[in-house]
C-alpha cells in the first residue's frame, strides 16, 4: 500500500505541489528500529583558548557546556580539581584570586525548570547572570546557556542550540540497503528518525525558520525534491521533472529553492518558487552545473565543471555571467555559506579535504586531513563546520571550528553516516 | 511489482579485446593518472597504455586501433554465427552468450565520455531498441566514492545521457531512454581502491522485464 501511495505520489503527472498524508510519514517512522544515539570521540581541543572554569551545576549541564565552547575551537576548559574552594551560586567571589587559574568562572542552579548561570569574569569581576526557561529538551537549555556565555565573551553569537540534519545507510552494497534522514542536537544527541526508505536519500537542507528540510529521495527510479515539515511530517514533492532532480538549498527568506535540474540535457541551476512551484532558470551551459549555495538574497555559488574539472562559481540569482572563484586544484565543489566563510571540497593528489575562506577575500585554509572528505557545513554563525569523513571503510561525521584547533567525530554504531546539514538558528 | 533485474554478467570474450589508447583524451590526462582510474597498467614505449580495467574479466590486449576493430571480437551481435545467439531480439536479452546479456558501462574519473570499447555494446542495446519501439530502457548512472555527493550525481547522469545520446543517433526514441543519476550513493563494491572506483564508475542498463 505504501509503494502505491508512493508511486501515485510521485507520477509527474500530477501536479507539483500535492500534500502527502501524514499517516504515511507516522508509518514509515514507526518501522523503525530503536534510534541509534551517534558515538562521540574527541580528537582534539584548544590548549590555548580563553580559560574558562564552569563549576558543578547539578543536572548535568556542566559537561553539556563544558563540551559546546570546547567545540568552538575558541575556549580551553580549566579542569575542576584546580578551584576547590569555589562559593556556590550567589554566593561572595572574588574574581582576582582566580586570575591565574582562569579569565572566567562559570556558576549555576536550577531554576524553576530551566538553569540559571553566571559568567564572573576574574580580570575586572564583573558578573553576568542569565536565565534559561525550561524546554521538553532539557539539554536545550544547556545549549543555550553556552550560547549565552559564547556571546557574551566573544561577540559573536552562540550556535550550539541548534540541529544537524543527516543521512545514515546500512547495508550499503546489498539489496538490503536502508536509508535514514535523521535530525538530532547539533551536538549529536536526540537523533529523530525523519524518514525511511530502501532508495537514497540525499541533499537535506533547512529552511531558513528551521522546520523545514528539503531532500532528494529516489523512489520509484526517479529522482525528486521533497520538502518536510520536521515536527508534523507532512511533506511535498517540489520537483520530479526528467531526469536529475539534485541538491536542493533555499532562499534565505525561505521563498524558494535553487536546486539543479536536468531536464533540458544538462544538469544546470533553478530557483523553483516553494508554494507554487513555478521555476527559473538561472544557468544555460551545458556542462555541469549543480551544488548551489546562497550568498546572499540574489546571488548563488555553485559548482560547474564548465572549465574542465569541477570548480565553484558565483551567478546572480537572475542568471548572466558567472564568475569563477577558485582557481586552485583540479577539484573544487560542495560550497556551504554562513555568516560571510564559505566552506568547500578541496581535491588535491587524490586527497579530498575540506577548506574555509571568507566569502570575498583571497587564500583558503585547510580544515580537515582525511583523504574522502565531503559534505561541509557550517553552523549559522560560521564559527564550526561538520564534514563527513571516512573511518575505517564507514562514513562518519566530524565537526572542526573554523580555526582547526578542535575536532571531534560522531560515529553510527550501525553503519555509514553522511551528509550534515546544520540548521539555522532556531526560534522556536 | 514486476521484476527488474541486473545483469553483472561480463562477458571475457568480448571485452578481452579491451585496451586503453595511450592518447584517447577520455582515458589519460594529469588527474587520471593522479587519481588512477586504471587499476593496473604499464606504459609502454609509445606510449601505449595497456591493462586491465577493474570492470571484471577485461584482460588487455595490446592494440592501439581497438576502437571499432571488428578483428577483436571473436563475433559480433545480429551477424549469423551459426548458433543465433547474437540476434538483437528480445530472447537475446535472456541470452547470456548475447552481447545485450551484457548490461553494464565502466568510465574514468570524473568523466563522461564513453570508453571506445563500449561503443559496440552500447551500439547493439541501441539497435534493439530500435527494432522494438515499444521496449523501454533504464539508463542508471553511478560515480565512486570520490568528490562531493551532489556534483557525482550530475556526473552519473550526465554518463547515462552519454550512453542515451549514442543510442539516439543509432535509432533509439528519446522517449524509450529513462536516465538517471544515483552518483555515489549505490556502489557495487565497497572498498577504497582503485579497482572499488572503477567498478563503481558505471551506467547499467535495465530493462523492465529482462
Amino acid at each position: 500500500m505504501i509503494k502505491k501511495f508512493l508511486s501515485l505520489f510521485l507520477s509527474p503527472s500530477l501536479s507539483r505541489l500535492l500534500l502527502q498524508p501524514v499517516a504515511l510519514v507516522v508509518l514509515l517512522a514507526s518501522s523503525v528500529p530503536a534510534l541509534a544515539e551517534l558515538e562521540l570521540t574527541i580528537s582534539k581541543t584548544s590548549d590555548d583558548g580563553i580559560p574558562i572554569y564552569i563549576a558543578n551545576i547539578p543536572g548535568g549541564a556542566t559537561g553539556v557546556i563544558e563540551g559546546d565552547l570546547k567545540r568552538s575551537g575558541r575556549f580551553t576548559i580549566i579542569e575542576r580539581p584546580k578551584i576547590t574552594n569555589l562559593s556556590a551560586f550567589g554566593g561572595e567571589l572574588n574574581g582576582g584570586e582566580y586570575n591565574d587559574i582562569t579569565d572566567y568562572i562559570v556558576r549555576g542552579k536550577e531554576h524553576e525548570g530551566g538553569l540559571q548561570v553566571e559568567l564572573i569574569s576574574t580580570s575586572d569581576n564583573a558578573k553576568t547572570t542569565y536565565t534559561i526557561s525550561k524546554n521538553t529538551n532539557p539539554r536545550r537549555v544547556f545549549h543555550k546557556a553556552a550560547d549565552k556565555i559564547y556571546e557574551k565573551i566573544t561577540r559573536e553569537k552562540g550556535a550550539f542550540d541548534t540541529r544537524l540534519a543527516y543521512v545514515t545507510v546500512t547495508n550499503k552494497t546489498s539489496d538490503n540497503r536502508q536509508f535514514r534522514l535523521y535530525v538530532s542536537d547539533s551536538d549529536g544527541h536526540k537523533p529523530q528518525v525523519i524518514l525511511t526508505s530502501k532508495q537514497p536519500i540525499m541533499s537535506p537542507a533547512w529552511s531558513p525558520d528551521g522546520k523545514k528540510l528539503a531532500y532528494v529521495s529516489f523512489e520509484d527510479n526517479s529522482s525528486a525534491i521533497y520538502v518536510q515539515d520536521i515536527f508534523t511530517g507532512e511533506k511535498f514533492m517540489l520537483s520530479s521533472r526528467e531526469g536529475s532532480n539534485s541538491a536542493p538549498a533555499w532562499s534565505p527568506d525561505g521563498t524558494k529553492v535553487a536546486m539543479s535540474l536536468s531536464f533540458n540535457g544538462s544538469p544546470d541551476i533553478y530557483i523553483v518558487d516553494a508554494k507554487s512551484g513555478d521555476f527559473t532558470r538561472v544557468t544555460t551551459s551545458s556542462a555541469i552545473d549543480t551544488e548551489p549555495s546562497w550568498s546572499g538574497t540574489n546571488s548563488i555559488v555553485f559548482t560547474s565543471d564548465r572549465g574542465g574539472s569541477p570548480q565553484l562559481y558565483q551567478i546572480a540569482a537572475t542568471g548572466g555571467k558567472a564568475k569563477r572563484l577558485t582557481f586552485d586544484g583540479k577539484y573544487n565543489s560542495a560550497a556551504d555559506i554562513a555568516n560571510k566563510k564559505l566552506a568547500f571540497i578541496t581535491g588535491n593528489r587524490g586527497a579530498y579535504n575540506v577548506a574555509i575562506k571568507s566569502l570575498s577575500g583571497e587564500g583558503k585554509d585547510f580544515l580537515s586531513n582525511g583523504t574522502l572528505d565531503e559534505s561541509p557545513t557550517l553552523s549559522p554563525n560560521g564559527a564550526m563546520v561538520a564534514y563527513t569523513t571516512m573511518k575505517n571503510g564507514e562514513n562518519s561525521l566530524a565537526v572542526v571550528s573554523d580555526n582547526s584547533k578542535a575536532r571531534q567525530f560522531l560515529t553510527s554504531p550501525v553503519g555509514d553516516i553522511r551528509e550534515p546539514a546544520w540548521s539555522p538558528y532556531l526560534n522556536h | 511489482m514486476r521484476s527488474i533485474r541486473t545483469k553483472l554478467v561480463v562477458l571475457p570474450i568480448l571485452l578481452s579485446a579491451l585496451t586503453i589508447v595511450g592518447c584517447s583524451s577520455q582515458n589519460v590526462d594529469k588527474d587520471t593518472t593522479a587519481d588512477g582510474s586504471i587499476t593496473s597498467s604499464t606504459t609502454t614505449e609509445d606510449g601505449t597504455k595497456t591493462g586491465t580495467v577493474g570492470a571484471g574479466g577485461a584482460s588487455g590486449v595490446n592494440s592501439k586501433d581497438s576502437q571499432g576493430d571488428r578483428s577483436n571480437f571473436n563475433y559480433l551481435p545480429g551477424e549469423n554465427n551459426g548458433n543465433n545467439t547474437n540476434d538483437i531480439t528480445l530472447a537475446g536479452l535472456n541470452n547470456p552468450d548475447n552481447l545485450l546479456s551484457q548490461r553494464i558501462i565502466y568510465f574514468d574519473y570524473d568523466k563522461a565520455a564513453i570508453r571506445p570499447e563500449y561503443m559496440v555494446l552500447i551500439n547493439t542495446h541501441a539497435k534493439l531498441l530500435a527494432k522494438y519501439p515499444s521496449l523501454k530502457m533504464r539508463l542508471e548512472g553511478h560515480a565512486d566514492e570520490r568528490g562531493s555527493r551532489a556534483y557525482n550525481v550530475a556526473l552519473s547522469e550526465s554518463r547515462a545521457q552519454s550512453v542515451k545520446n549514442i543510442m539516439g543517433v543509432q535509432g533509439a526514441l528519446s522517449s524509450q531512454i529513462k536516465t538517471i543519476g544515483y552518483g555515489e550513493e549505490i556502489p557495487i563494491v565497497r572498498g577504497q581502491s582503485q579497482e572499488s572506483w572503477q567498478k563503481n564508475r558505471r551506467v547499467e542498463i535495465k530493462y523492465d522485464d529482462y
